[in-house]
């Protein structure tokens, strides 16, 4: 019986598989909400904190626990959910881990280390950074308002190298909402609709 | 009736298998299972088949204290799925 599928069952077959593989490790939006949420949080408060004068004192330690919060906990997500669907391992997903670390690891160096030499230009080098990263995820899983939401960001982070740096917190904040929450949100809606 | 056609690829689970492991870099024989919904024997059988055939690479190790497979595709493996696919394209469009 096996032997007798016809080609177009045969063709059927591989891109019902495909896709049916393809979906059972879809990612949701779930981490990209989280680090939106995260940058959101860490430069809303960094900018009111500014205007307060009181940067120096309490933002170092918001944004030292916060983004290695984020991490671990991302870590502790990604193990669990490939342990539990038995996840295979792919080549996208790897690609999008490792540059994903890549970046994070490079923006605390030049954060923290390089931070003084930039100066004011830490923050557009932050968001065309963040939008690579972000066009890179959007292009890997194929979502469009991920792609759009990084271009966005793309093109603000260029733009933010005009505008006056008592500003570029609230920019970053507000480019969080637009490249990763929503685009996330709707990653998650996507998804849902596909399973219903 | 297909002539052309690899008749170790043109078989319903194995050819549900490798268009799995064509997807991603290895699988585990669980994740297997759990798409294509049939039976562990008759997977275990066709991975064998497919293995004779060189076309997929098995490995089994331990995981947390438990045996796990992983089967992944090989060159000659790709190179199979690729001709079959094109000889596929070749009965559905035969001018093409």
């Amino acid at each position: 019986m096996d032997e007798n599928i016809t080609p177009e069952e045969s063709l059927l077959l591989i891109a019902k598989t495909i896709e049916e593989t393809k979906k059972r490790f879809q990612e949701n939006g779930h981490i990209i909400i989280l680090w939106g949420t995260l940058t959101f949080i860490v430069f809303l408060s960094q900018y009111i904190l500014v205007q307060l004068e009181l940067y120096k004192v309490i933002d170092i330690a918001w944004t030292c626990i916060l983004f290695p919060l984020g991490g671990i906990y991302t870590l502790i997500y990604i193990k669990r959910k490939v342990k539990k669907k038995n996840l295979p391992k792919t080549i996208i997903g790897s690609i999008i881990i490792t540059m994903s670390w890549v970046f994070g690891v490079n923006l605390m160096i030049l954060g923290f280390i390089f931070g003084h030499q930039l100066g004011k230009v830490i923050a557009p080098i932050f968001i065309i950074l963040l939008a690579l990263n972000i066009i890179m995820i959007g292009i890997s899983i194929k979502f469009k308002p991920i792609i759009i939401g990084g271009i966005l960001l793309n093109l603000i982070g260029f733009a933010t190298f005009y505008i006056n740096g008592q500003y570029h917190a609230l920019i970053m904040a507000t480019s969080a909402v637009f490249a990763m929450i929503i685009p996330g949100i709707l990653l998650n809606i996507a998804n849902k609709k596909e399973h219903v | 009736m297909f002539n052309d056609l690899d008749p170790i690829l043109h078989s319903q689970l194995r050819l549900s298998i490798v268009s799995i492991l064509i997807t991603v870099d290895e699988a585990d024989f669980t994740f297997i299972k759990d798409t294509t919904k049939a039976a562990a024997g008759n997977i275990s059988i066709q991975i064998k088949k497919l293995q004779d055939a060189g076309y997929v690479k098995i490995e089994k190790t331990f995981k947390n204290n438990y045996p796990n497979t992983t089967v992944s595709i090989t060159n000659k493996g790709i190179k199979a799925f690729e001709d079959y696919v094109k000889n596929l394209k070749k009965y559905i469009n035969p001018q093409k």
